[in-house]
């Protein structure tokens, strides 16, 4: 079941295309990530499909249709600049989050009660937002997005200011969430995160979708013609190689057109290289990110 | 429960229990206390409770009655008797007496009377010397024609329908009363106005309305504040009301003068149809503030800005109580901002036609309607719009267009 389907959706401001012609699919379940620069359009594009903003032309369907009041209730969303009442305690700030997205007060202070314990805030629950300390508020917010079990979370920049211990109680928290059957968003730059996280990916850049697809996909899709050899010995000079240099104590071999790794691996057997390792030269995908960012500026 | 009424009960509670609107509640009468202490303050400082010596030439007051007792915070002034000028400008020399008044032989056919003073003498303690000399003048005539002399005469001014009566001794409060409920009014409009503008940029600024949209729709969001600012209102003016009515209760005891207050039942009905709507009218402006500018500061002075016009009528006071029924006070009784104002000022001054009430009450709940139109498409508009303001040309267009 598709949960989020944007098709050839735009939306200008003034002479900025923040986002432009962008088509994506979400299916139930599945962990997403949203890529790209600062200023790329993701944000507009997440308020679009939160019937934020209305878009200049293209289709959106949300949780099997359009936006309705209702559907907000299902609809978990964490703006990566974060917003509590400052002024309150934190268990009334979420009492009324909470009570917003259709909950009971009693519920409201269950889940809450729950949540403010695994993020150890269970002592902090009477205290104002504003004397929080900003890790604090970054998970209390991560707590307002959750409180009501949503069916569709999305989350922008959720790792932002929290320390290791806390990043890995989000991750932890998502990857929960995700095995429940929770369709999520994710907006980082982290990458990663979005690697160790995510099974599919849109980078936008300018507003336009520059990557869509399988992350598995798109890493083989840009791993070029490399491949990495771990061995003592030194490499004798071999057909079809047009470049070899040291990366972090292995040899990275990359290929002229045409030759594949199966080739060269028969060759440096029948040169009978030593080997403790070969493998396929994957880049990650923060060498994707840069790689598919930086060329699309410089066609600009 | 509606959001709507979750988004009001929040923004209630929200300002309601916070010690800024304590301070903000008890400040008007806490003001009250300190103006009444002044007035006290001032009329005793006016009290100089020096004797006042006389030289009786006429012979009334030979063996005088005692002079009446004074009502607080008047105090008591005695009377010394000098048989001749070197005695009392002596004893008047020796502080012993403030003045000296020497009533002349002729002072029945003449009916004046000669002062002497060092220091100016003030009105409360003259007054009392003349009550001494009437109740002497009048010694030996009917009591109940003494006690009418005394009380003078009350005249009631009455409108042909008997729809409005006013008393000559009491009349000033028909005045005060609607005025003093106008100034009430507007003080706490303007005080929870300025909430709801500082609780919209305050979202605006710390990012908490994006989080709070993806929940309510703007609509609701924005009914549910305006909802929340009149109820803040409303309670503030009622806990006035509680405090007003408790201080004349007890002031009462001390001033006959207060019992005669009387509530106008057209006030009520001008509170109803008039007062309300405005609120609802200036709280939805409230909202549009808030939506439209970029920080607080400058909501701050546009709601200043805002409450100029509220108090031309104030300043026009004079011309409309001298002719309340002028094309002046009508054409300000029908503009929506001076209209609140200028009827209660027109109320304790006439009998405001019917057909003028029910026209600048339609006039104010229509605008108040379109004040709400408005505040909702500036809140489509402004609502993610951090640090920028929105100009007036996008709100009205046909199509605002939405920057993030």
């Amino acid at each position: 079941m598709t949960i989020v389907e944007m098709n050839h959706v735009s939306k200008t401001f003034g002479t900025v295309h923040a986002v432009d012609d962008v088509t994506l699919s979400i299916e139930k379940g599945e962990l997403f990530g949203l890529l790209g620069p600062n200023g790329a359009g993701k944000t507009t594009a997440i308020r679009c499909m939160l019937d934020i903003f209305k878009p200049d032309s293209g289709t959106i369907s949300i949780l099997g249709g359009a936006m309705s009041e209702d559907k907000k209730d299902r609809i978990g969303y964490m703006p990566e600049e974060r917003g509590l009442y400052q002024d309150i305690t934190l268990e009334r700030c979420l009492t009324y989050l909470g009570s917003l997205k259709g909950l009971k007060p009693a519920q409201v202070r269950e889940n809450a009660r729950q949540y403010l314990e695994y993020f150890d805030l269970a002592d902090h629950g009477s205290r104002k937002v504003k004397e929080l300390s900003k890790g604090m508020q970054q998970k209390a917010q991560v707590i307002s997005t959750l409180l009501h079990q949503p069916d569709l979370l999305i989350v922008d920049e959720p790792f932002a200011g929290l320390d290791p211990v806390n990043t890995r109680l989000v991750k932890d928290l998502l990857r929960e969430q995700h095995e429940k059957g929770v369709t999520i968003i994710l907006c980082s730059h982290q990458m990663n995160m979005v690697e160790e996280l995510c099974e599919r990916i849109l980078l936008v850049d300018h507003g336009k979708a520059v990557l869509y697809g399988r992350l598995d996909e798109i890493r083989k899709k840009f791993s070029g013609n490399a491949v990495t050899v771990q061995t003592s010995a030194n490499l004798p000079s071999l057909p079809g190689v047009e470049k070899v240099e040291a990366v972090n104590g292995s040899m990275k071999l990359t290929l002229a057109s045409g030759i594949t790794p199966q080739e060269i691996l028969q060759r440096l057997v029948n040169a009978d290289v030593p080997m403790d390792g070969f493998n396929i030269s994957t880049p990650t995908l923060d060498e994707i990110f840069v790689n598919v960012v930086r060329g699309g500026r410089k066609t600009a | 429960m509606n959001k709507t009424w979750l988004v009001g009960i929040h923004e209630y509670k929200r300002h309601v229990f916070n010690r800024r609107f304590a301070f903000g509640l008890l400040s008007v009468p806490f003001f009250i206390l300190v103006l009444i202490g002044l007035i006290f303050l001032i009329i005793s400082m006016e009290n100089r409770t020096r004797a006042i010596g006389y030289i009786d030439h006429s012979g009334l007051l030979t063996d005088p009655l005692p002079a009446p007792a004074v009502e607080p915070p008047d105090k008591p002034v005695e009377f010394l008797a000098y048989p001749d000028w070197e005695s009392a400008e002596a004893a008047m020399v020796a502080d012993e007496v403030q003045a000296v008044y020497i009533i002349p032989e002729d002072y029945l056919s003449s009916g004046t009377l000669e002062l002497r003073y060092l220091v100016p003498i003030k009105s409360p303690a003259r007054g009392q010397f003349y009550d001494f000399l009437e109740v002497n003048l009048l010694a030996g005539y009917d009591p109940a024609l003494v006690e009418r002399v005394n009380n003078g005469s009350e005249i009631i001014i009455r409108t042909l329908d008997g729809s409005k009566e006013v008393s000559s001794e009491s009349g000033f409060l028909g005045i005060i009363v609607p005025l003093f409920s106008a100034f009430g009014f507007i003080i706490a409009m303007f005080t929870t106005g300025g909430y709801l503008v500082n609780a919209v940029v305050e979202e605006k600024e710390n990012r908490t309305m994006e989080v709070v949209l993806t929940s309510v729709s703007p609509n609701q969001f924005m009914a549910g504040k305006i909802l929340a600012d009149i109820f803040i209102g409303l309670t503030q003016i009622l806990l006035w009301l509680v405090f007003i009515i408790i201080g004349i209760r007890v002031a009462s005891n001390y001033f006959e003068l207060l019992q005669s207050i009387r509530i106008d039942p057209q006030l009520i009905v001008l509170c109803l149809v008039i007062l309300l709507p405005t609120f609802v009218m200036v709280s939805a402006i409230m909202a549009l503030i808030g939506a439209t500018v970029g920080e607080a500061r400058e909501g701050q002075q546009l709601t200043g800005l805002l409450s100029l016009p509220i108090w031309i009528p104030y300043m026009l006071i004079g011309l409309i109580l001298e002719n309340p029924n002028s094309t002046l006070s009508v054409v300000l009784s029908m503009v929506p901002m001076t209209s609140s104002l200028t009827m209660l000022i027109r109320q304790g001054a006439t009998t405001i036609p019917a057909w003028q009430i029910a026209a600048s009450s339609l006039i104010l709940v229509l605008c108040a309607a379109g004040a709400i139109w408005l505040a909702g498409k500036a809140f489509r508009l402004g609502m993610l719009r951090y640090g920028k303001r929105i100009s007036f040309r996008e709100i009205i267009g046909p199509r605002g267009e939405v920057t993030p």
